[in-house]
């Protein structure tokens, strides 16, 4: 049973392929990989673009939005006891999504307050653990409104903040007012 | 014998091929509004408690519908299958191997890499690129037992499933009702999927081109899995 099978489909496989095809038919599916690898793939990905022809194409603005919780790891001894207040208005352009964020260290509170200049954003609150690499992170609210506001204590030190996205195709802008004891990491596009 | 009389393709069975077509358009229309629709999903799946059968039912399938790296497997699988049976035997091989690792993986909360799970799914493409040109006869002079080795990825697959649900850290509450509906969604997207896929080759199969071009399509097979591989190892070592 097992051998029909088998010469079922070896004999399919192909009886007219010679040994030199093969050998080409490899080496044309590593060299057809890696040039699409390099010219896209790994520019449009993570904006690894070795030859520059991925930025020439604008392939790379796929990947711009990079991991903040890498770049900001080093803030963390930055952060300071004392209690500041901002306020910030943000653009969020028509069915664009954008976040801002903050460096908060565990039990730290912010009192927050935003209000966008008429129509509803979808928003996702929420926090990234210092010095992780996963990807992770842990929402605390996500719903869809024109204004929030309340009182937040970091459950783990780390990057929080909101990500709002316009699903409308207006321009919204968000007017953001913070106090407590953080230090602004801010927009991410 | 018996067999060749039997031997009616469904695939090519007209009423089978158009109510075949009628679901997968419908099932791509409501893809594209499901990706149009991201962060919704998303709110869902983080928010979600108890069991809710149909979104779990959907989410699965449209998983395997769009995940075109199963898909690449399944074709290099099926590639030179001729037979029905055949067909149902590899494809269910598949399925057991990937049902048993994704409902293992989620209930027993096994974490494992998705960049090292997707880079071995990449290499499972390349595997049978490799073994549909002959490559190990040649080459190797051997004959990998081809039933082991789909089950077997099958394992690894289900193991991509279960990261892929795992991300959303499902709540204890109706967990696994919600896997065996994503489970079963998964299947029924696989279907739906092999489906056109198979209506595709038997047709092509007809066509004098269809040996011409079978060296360049298992060619063209390998070099996606290279790809897949190497773009989730850049994201492993990146991360």
């Amino acid at each position: 049973m097992n051998n029909v099978n088998n010469d079922d489909t070896t004999s399919s496989t192909l009886s007219a392929n010679t040994e030199t095809s093969l050998l080409k038919s490899t080496i044309a599916s590593a060299i057809i990989a890696v040039m699409v690898l390099v010219l896209f793939i790994l520019p449009a990905e993570y904006n690894i673009d070795p030859t520059g022809f991925g930025e020439q194409i604008g392939l790379t603005v796929l990947a711009k939005p990079i991991d903040s919780s890498a770049i900001n790891v080093g803030k963390v001894e930055n952060t300071t006891t004392q209690t500041q207040k901002d306020v910030v208005t943000v653009l969020v352009p028509a069915g664009k999504g954008v976040e801002y964020k903050f460096q908060l260290t565990q039990y730290q509170k912010m009192t927050y307050q935003w209000q966008t200049d008429g129509m509803s954003l979808y928003l996702d609150l929420h926090g990234e653990p210092a010095g992780d690499a996963t990807g992770y992170y842990e929402s605390y609210t996500i719903a869809t409104a024109k204004e929030m506001s309340g009182q937040f204590t970091a459950p783990f030190t780390g990057i929080h903040g909101w990500y709002w996205k316009n699903k409308t195709d207006q321009d919204i802008n968000v007017t953001l007012i913070t106090e407590g004891s953080y230090s602004v990491v801010g927009l991410k596009q | 014998m018996i067999k060749n009389t039997t031997r009616v393709s469904y695939f090519t069975n007209p009423y089978l091929l158009k109510m075949l077509l009628c679901c997968l358009t419908l099932l791509v229309t409501f893809s594209a509004f499901a990706h149009g629709v991201d962060d919704d999903t998303k709110q869902f799946l983080l928010n979600v408690t108890g069991v809710h059968i149909v979104p779990f039912l959907y989410i699965g399938s449209d998983h395997m519908v769009t995940g075109y790296d199963h898909l690449l497997f399944l074709v290099g699988v099926i590639f030179f299958l001729r037979k029905n049976k055949d067909i149902l035997l590899y494809v269910s091989l598949f399925t057991l191997g990937h049902s048993f690792t994704l409902l293992l993986g989620v209930i027993n909360n096994i974490q494992v890499n998705a960049y090292l799970i997707d880079a071995i799914i990449g290499f499972s493409v390349v595997y049978k690129g490799f073994d549909n040109l002959a490559g190990f006869q040649r080459w190797f002079g051997i004959n990998p037992n081809t039933k082991v080795a789909v089950f077997i990825f099958g394992l690894f697959h289900g193991f991509g499933l279960a990261t892929k649900i795992q991300e959303f850290q499902l709540k204890q509450d109706g967990l696994i009702e919600n896997l065996l509906a994503f489970n079963l969604g998964v299947e029924i997207g696989q279907f739906l999927a092999l489906g056109l896929v198979l209506l595709v080759i038997n047709v092509w199969r007809k066509y004098a081109s269809f040996k011409q071009f079978s060296t360049a399509t298992n060619t063209l097979l390998m070099s996606c899995g290279l790809m897949l591989i190497g773009f989730q190892m850049t994201g492993f070592f990146l991360n």
